[in-house]
């Protein structure tokens, strides 16, 4: 198998590989910041393979530091393929093969934009809030059961995904990433992740938003509620539908999201002050 | 009930053990501990009643179910609101739905924390490079993690031990004069926050039709009341259909 094939010629061993990879989940943003976001915590996941490659070599060394050392922000779990990736390039590279910075820098910098996507769709949209709607309708009472199953379950499920994806990312390489991008596959793993994460945040919405207005009307002899006879008679849930939209056009107006927080924070506040809500 | 201040420390550590950029709990601690549903029992352990802390966090945690932060930027922080908020909540003895509406607060003073942390960290990073310059790895790591740990955990933990440990009093006498009109602001306030998250969310997702998949979601909650996890499995199932078919139809074009 080509795994065998691997290890056979290959300057690393899997455990270097499986290091890399546990040093990437404790530190990718121990340093983190609006200059480089992940980008030291990249190098330092990078580093024991790296001391392994260039270890011999002052100049190799500095030149891969420096590599790694630029701007790179992705979702670490589902992005984990790209630093497996990398490790197979860099192997290359100290083999004496042709891979040049770029041909690097482009697999990490192409890479880390969809990925991010993905898995910021399927990790914090929709596995977290699943996940944690299940240990909350458990423990919103004080069972501490739903507490412990969430920090089980967390852990084993997203450590499975990073893990698997790091290693196939390394036994893949740079084959791995032609067939990626030439196939339609990130395409097609993405339009699954986003049309699954739209359908749970529209199940979240009915389930956590509230707002309702008490406002009636009185009209001679009979009272017309709005809430129960005009709002709920078009759509249940139409005010926090309206909100959560309104919301969502307001970030797509490109306001920064403690702004429309303030805007909506401030609407629902007055309407309950003014009795409206 | 009184804070001391071991207690008041060791719940600025359980905030600082959930900041995201972490590493001891590797960085799902971010996810974990820095939910309000976990932080707030372990809250609770240290102020010796996790169960009231349990119900507590659970009721914070609701305005941070779809919690994101992409791309280095926080709209709020949940970790503060619930090690802090469920602090002094139960300081205060205050009931969890009134907790949620001062915990809330709290969480947006985090978002200064954070963009604090990001500032500060450009500076070790710049001394990552230099070390890169000389080739020396263990330096580079060294800067990844010992003067950027250091600094978080002073601003982390310092702010919410003293917060909590002189906070409580003041905490116990807002609580007792929250009523009325004041107190329903908030509770709808609260009501309306998880809509941040939410729309947050839907933003990072660039598809054409992806209002028309919320609502799916939406209307199968809103008129059918299904839990959320059939809610996941049933989008998983529209999702696969989906994709297939919308591919199939571009590789005929």
């Amino acid at each position: 198998m080509a795994e065998q094939e691997k290890t056979e010629q290959s300057l690393l061993k899997k455990s270097d590989v499986v290091k890399s990879f546990w040093l990437w989940m404790f530190f990718y943003v121990s340093n983190y910041n609006y200059e480089r976001l992940m980008a030291n915590g990249f190098v330092h996941a990078l580093s024991p393979v790296l001391k392994k490659l260039y270890g011999h070599d002052k100049e190799e060394m500095k030149a891969a530091l420096q590599r790694h050392l630029a701007f790179f922000n992705t979702e670490p779990h589902f992005g984990s393929i790209i630093g497996g990736m990398t490790i197979a390039l860099e192997e290359q590279r100290a083999k004496g093969k042709p891979i040049s910075d770029q041909m690097i820098n482009g697999l990490k910098t192409g890479l880390m934009g969809p990925l991010a996507g993905i898995g910021d769709t399927l990790w914090q949209g929709t596995l977290t809030p699943i996940l944690l709607s299940f240990a909350l309708s458990i423990s919103a009472q004080g069972n501490l059961i739903g507490v412990g199953l969430y920090i089980l379950l967390m852990p084993l499920i997203m450590f499975t995904i990073a893990y698997n994806l790091w290693m196939k990312g390394y036994f893949l390489g740079r084959e791995g990433l032609q067939k990626l991008m030439a196939g339609n596959m990130i395409q097609k793993v993405m339009t699954v992740a986003q049309t699954m994460g739209g359908i749970v945040l529209g199940g979240l919405t009915a389930s956590f938003v509230t707002l309702s207005s008490p406002v009636s009307f009185h009209l001679g002899e009979s009272v017309l509620k709005l809430q129960a006879d005009v709002l709920d008679k078009l759509l249940l849930g139409l005010l926090p539908l309206v909100m959560t939209l309104f919301t969502l056009h307001l970030l797509n107006r490109k306001m920064k999201s403690t702004t429309v927080l303030c805007i909506i924070a401030g609407i629902s506040g007055i309407g309950a002050a003014l009795g409206i809500f | 009930m009184s804070i001391d201040i071991f207690q008041a420390i060791l719940i600025g550590v359980v905030y600082y053990l959930g900041f995201n950029g972490t590493p001891w709990l590797t960085n799902l601690g971010a996810t974990i501990a820095n939910r309000p549903l976990i932080a707030g029992t372990l809250v609770g352990f240290i102020l010796g009643d996790p169960v009231t802390g349990c119900i507590i966090g659970a009721a914070i945690n609701l305005p941070y179910l779809a919690y994101i932060s992409a791309g280095g930027t926080v709209p709020m922080d949940p970790g503060l609101a619930g090690t802090m908020g469920t602090a002094l909540a139960m300081a205060a003895g205050a009931t969890p739905q009134v907790a949620v509406s001062l915990a809330v607060p709290i969480g947006l003073l985090g978002t200064m924390l954070f963009t604090l942390r990001m500032t500060v960290d450009i500076a070790f990073v710049h001394m990552a490079d230099k070390a890169a310059a000389e080739g020396n790895y263990k330096k580079v790591n060294f800067f990844n993690v010992v003067p950027s740990q250091l600094f978080l955990a002073f601003i982390s933990i310092l702010p919410v031990a003293l917060g909590v440990y002189y906070g409580a009093d003041i905490m116990t006498r807002i609580i007792q004069s929250l009523s009325g009109t004041p107190l329903h602001v908030l509770t709808v306030i609260g009501g309306v926050l998880p809509a941040l998250g939410i729309a947050m969310n839907l933003r990072a997702i660039v598809n054409k039709y992806i209002i028309l998949f919320f609502l799916i979601g939406f209307i199968l909650q809103v008129y059918f009341h299904i839990p959320i996890i059939t809610i996941s499995i049933i989008g998983f199932i529209i999702a696969i259909l989906y994709t297939e078919l919308s591919m199939k139809d571009q590789g005929a074009r």
